[in-house]
C-alpha cells in the first residue's frame, strides 16, 4: 500500500495543558478528500491547528509526507511545512497587497524564480481558481467567496501535496459554496492534491468527501469514521445520527 | 534551438532555465523552431507549468514554431489545464501601477491633507453637537467608560509623566544655571523653571506624551472596532458612535491632560530643586522664588492650554480611528496619523496661544 500523506497517531490536543481531544488516530491517502466534521466546539479547528504545528501537541505524533511536524528537528519540520498549504476561515489574505502580490509573496521568499516567472506562476494559480481578472484587486474589494478562492490560490503557490482548509464554505451562499466544492474536486483531479477539510456543512460534505471522521466534544475524540453516506445510513451512534438527520431527531424529541 | 527539461523540473531548476535560456528564446522569430524536450520529466511543479506556458506564449507572439517531445505527458497536461492565450501580454495590465511621478504624488498628498482637514472639521461639528445633546440629556454620557478611559489615559500615564517632568526640570535648571551663574544670579533659575513649567512646558510635554500614548491607542482601538464591524453594529442599534465611543475618550483626554500636567510641573520643580541644591542654593530660597514668580494668570494659562491640548489629542485620535479603512494596515496608518496630526495641531495651537496672550498682555 502507498505511504499515507497524513498520519496522525494517538494525538492529544488542547490548550494550556488542558486536553480537548485525546487518542485521535487516522491516515489520509494521496489524492483523497478527507473531511473532519462535527458540531461547534467539538475540536475540529483545534485538531487542524495542532496537525499543522501552530500549537504544540499534548501527545502523539503527526507526520505529513513522512516528516514529523513536531519532535523531529527543525529540518524535518521545515520539510513537513513545505509539503502543505493552509487556508483559514477568513481567508487571511494580506490586506495591503493585491491578490497577485499575495500569491507572489511565498514565491519571492522560497524560490529563485525571476519576477516575470513569479508573476506568471501567480497568474496561473489565480486562473486555476477563476480569479485572474481580479489579480490587481485588494482583498477588501472582493467578495467573501473570492477571498476564499484567492486564499486557496495563495496556498497553492508552492505546489504543496496537501491542502488544509478550515471551514471553506462558512459564510458563503449555497451557489458560491457549491462553486468552491467544484474547485476542490477539480484541483484534486488535475493536480492530485490531497485535501483535509474541516467543515460542518452537510451539502459540502456529501459533495466532496471521500472519507470523513466525526469528532465529539463529550467523547473528546473520534466517534465515527467512514464515507459520509455510510455514516448517515449505518451509524448507530446517536450523535452521528443527530448530525446527519438533525430535523428527524428534533421531531422525535 | 532545443530546450531540455530535467528529470526533476521544479522551481529550482526552472529558475536556472528561465534566467539562462529565456534571453535566447526572446531573440527567436518567424522561421525559427524551438524543440521543448520534456521526455525525461518525472516530477514538475507550477514553475515548470509556467515555463511551458511562457514558451508557448512567446511562440505565438514571436511567430516561431514550437515542437514538444512529451513522453511523460507533462506538456500536454499543462496545456489541458491552462490556455496560453489567457496569459498573453495584454492581460498583464491588471495590476494597478503605483504612480511614481512627483507632481502626481504631491497632488495626491494635497488632496489627502484637504480631505483630512475636512474630516476633522466634520468630526468637530459632530462632537460639538454631541456635547450640546449631552447638556440637554446628561444621562447619555457613558460615565463608566469615561472613567475607564481616564484611568488608562491619566492614571496609567502618571509614572512616565513624572519621570519626563522631573528630567525636564533637571535639564532646564542645568541649562539656565550655567548662564545665570556668570552674573551671580543663579537663584533666579527657580523663577525661570516655575514660569516655564507652569505656563508652557508642563502642558506641552504632557500633551506630547498623551498624543504618543493615548491618541494612537484611541485611533487603533476605534480602527480595530471598525474592521470588526462593531461601529456598524452600534450605528444600526441607533447608538451614534461619536456619542457612544468618541465622547468618553475626548472627555477623558480633556480631564487627563490637566491632571497629568500638574504632576509634570511639580516633578519638574523637584528636578530643578535637585540641581540648585547641588550648586548651593538653599531649598527654602528656591521655594520662596517659585512661589513669588507664580501668578494666577500663569497657572490659568497652563491649565487652559492643557485642556485645549487634551481636547485636540482626544478628537484627532478618535476621528482617525472612526474613519480608518477596514484593513489591518489601515489601523496602523490611523494610529500614526493620529500622533502626527495631534503634534501638528498642538504646535499650531501653542503658537496661537502665544500670540493671543502677548496681545492680551498676560
Amino acid at each position: 500500500m502507498e505511504n499515507p500523506v497524513i498520519e496522525v497517531q494517538n494525538l492529544a490536543a488542547g490548550y494550556d495543558g488542558r486536553p480537548i481531544l485525546r487518542d485521535v488516530s487516522f491516515t489520509v491517502r494521496r489524492g483523497e478528500i478527507f473531511v473532519v466534521l462535527g458540531g461547534s466546539g467539538c475540536g475540529k479547528s483545534t485538531l487542524l491547528k495542532h496537525i499543522i504545528g501552530l500549537h504544540p501537541l499534548l501527545g502523539g505524533e503527526v507526520r505529513i509526507m513522512g516528516c514529523r511536524v513536531e519532535g523531529g528537528g527543525q529540518d524535518e519540520r521545515d520539510r513537513a511545512i513545505r509539503a502543505f498549504g493552509v487556508t483559514y476561515q477568513s481567508g487571511a489574505l494580506f490586506g495591503s497587497m493585491t491578490l497577485l502580490e499575495n500569491i507572489c509573496l511565498p514565491l519571492e521568499v522560497f524560490t529563485d524564480l525571476p519576477p516575470d516567472a513569479r508573476r506568471l506562476v501567480a497568474e496561473m494559480k489565480l486562473e486555476l481558481v477563476g480569479l485572474k481578472p481580479f489579480a490587481g484587486y485588494f482583498p477588501a474589494d472582493v467578495s467573501g467567496g473570492m477571498k476564499k478562492r484567492a486564499a486557496i490560490a495563495r496556498a497553492l503557490a508552492l505546489d504543496p501535496a496537501v491542502l488544509f482548509l478550515d471551514e471553506p464554505s462558512a459564510g458563503l451562499d449555497p451557489v458560491t459554496a457549491a462553486d468552491l466544492d467544484r474547485l476542490i474536486l477539480r484541483l484534486r483531479d488535475t493536480h492530485g492534491i490531497t485535501f483535509m477539510i474541516v467543515t460542518h456543512e452537510l451539502a459540502s460534505i456529501f459533495a466532496i468527501a471521500d472519507r470523513c471522521i466525526m469528532l465529539d466534544a463529550k467523547a473528546q475524540g473520534v466517534i465515527a469514521e467512514g464515507s459520509p453516506a455510510a455514516l448517515r445510513d449505518t451509524s448507530d451512534n446517536p450523535a452521528v445520527r443527530a448530525f446527519f438527520n438533525p430535523r428527524a431527531c428534533q421531531t422525535k424529541n | 534551438m532545443t530546450l531540455t527539461l530535467p528529470e526533476i523540473c521544479t522551481a529550482e531548476a526552472v529558475a536556472a532555465l528561465w534566467q539562462g535560456q529565456m534571453a535566447q528564446v526572446a531573440c527567436m522569430g518567424e522561421g525559427d523552431a524551438l524543440t521543448l524536450d520534456a521526455d525525461a520529466v518525472k516530477a514538475y511543479d507550477g514553475a515548470a507549468e509556467a515555463l511551458v506556458i511562457e514558451l508557448h506564449r512567446c511562440a505565438a507572439t514571436q511567430r516561431f514554431a514550437i515542437r514538444c517531445r512529451d513522453g511523460a505527458g507533462m506538456v500536454a497536461h499543462t496545456l489541458k489545464v491552462f490556455d496560453p492565450a489567457v496569459f498573453a501580454d495584454h492581460s498583464r495590465a491588471d495590476v494597478p501601477k503605483r504612480n511614481a511621478h512627483i507632481p502626481v504624488q504631491l497632488g495626491e498628498a494635497a488632496v489627502r491633507i484637504w480631505d483630512d482637514a475636512r474630516d476633522q472639521l466634520a468630526f468637530l461639528g459632530e462632537a460639538t453637537s454631541a456635547i450640546f445633546s449631552l447638556i440637554i440629556r446628561p444621562g447619555r454620557l457613558r460615565l463608566r467608560d469615561t472613567m475607564l478611559c481616564f484611568e488608562r489615559a491619566g492614571m496609567d500615564a502618571l509614572p512616565i509623566t513624572l519621570l519626563i517632568g522631573f528630567l525636564m526640570g533637571l535639564i532646564l535648571a542645568f541649562l539656565s544655571a550655567s548662564s545665570l551663574r556668570q552674573f551671580g544670579v543663579e537663584v533666579y533659575v527657580a523663577d525661570l523653571i516655575a514660569i516655564g513649567l507652569f505656563r508652557e512646558l508642563g502642558a506641552l510635554i504632557t500633551a506630547i506624551i498623551l498624543a504618543g500614548r493615548t491618541g494612537s491607542a484611541f485611533a487603533a482601538e476605534l480602527g480595530t472596532m471598525k474592521v470588526n464591524e462593531e461601529i456598524d453594529a452600534l450605528t444600526t442599534l441607533g447608538l451614534p458612535p461619536v456619542v457612544f465611543l468618541a465622547l468618553p475618550r475626548v472627555l477623558a483626554s480633556m480631564l487627563a491632560l490637566p491632571f497629568l500636567s500638574i504632576f509634570a510641573v511639580f516633578a519638574g520643580l523637584l528636578g530643578g530643586l535637585a540641581v540648585l541644591t547641588v550648586i548651593g542654593v538653599p531649598s527654602v530660597t528656591y521655594w520662596q522664588h517659585v512661589v513669588s514668580a507664580l501668578t494666577l494668570a500663569n497657572v490659568c494659562i497652563g491649565l487652559i492650554k492643557a485642556v485645549t491640548f487634551g481636547l485636540l489629542v482626544g478628537m484627532v485620535g478618535c476621528a482617525h480611528g472612526l474613519r480608518a479603512n477596514r484593513t489591518a494596515d489601515a489601523v496602523g496608518q490611523a494610529a500614526t496619523a493620529a500622533v502626527v496630526g495631534s503634534l501638528v495641531l498642538i504646535t499650531i495651537f501653542d503658537g496661537i496661544f502665544a500670540v493671543l496672550f502677548y496681545v492680551l498682555n498676560v
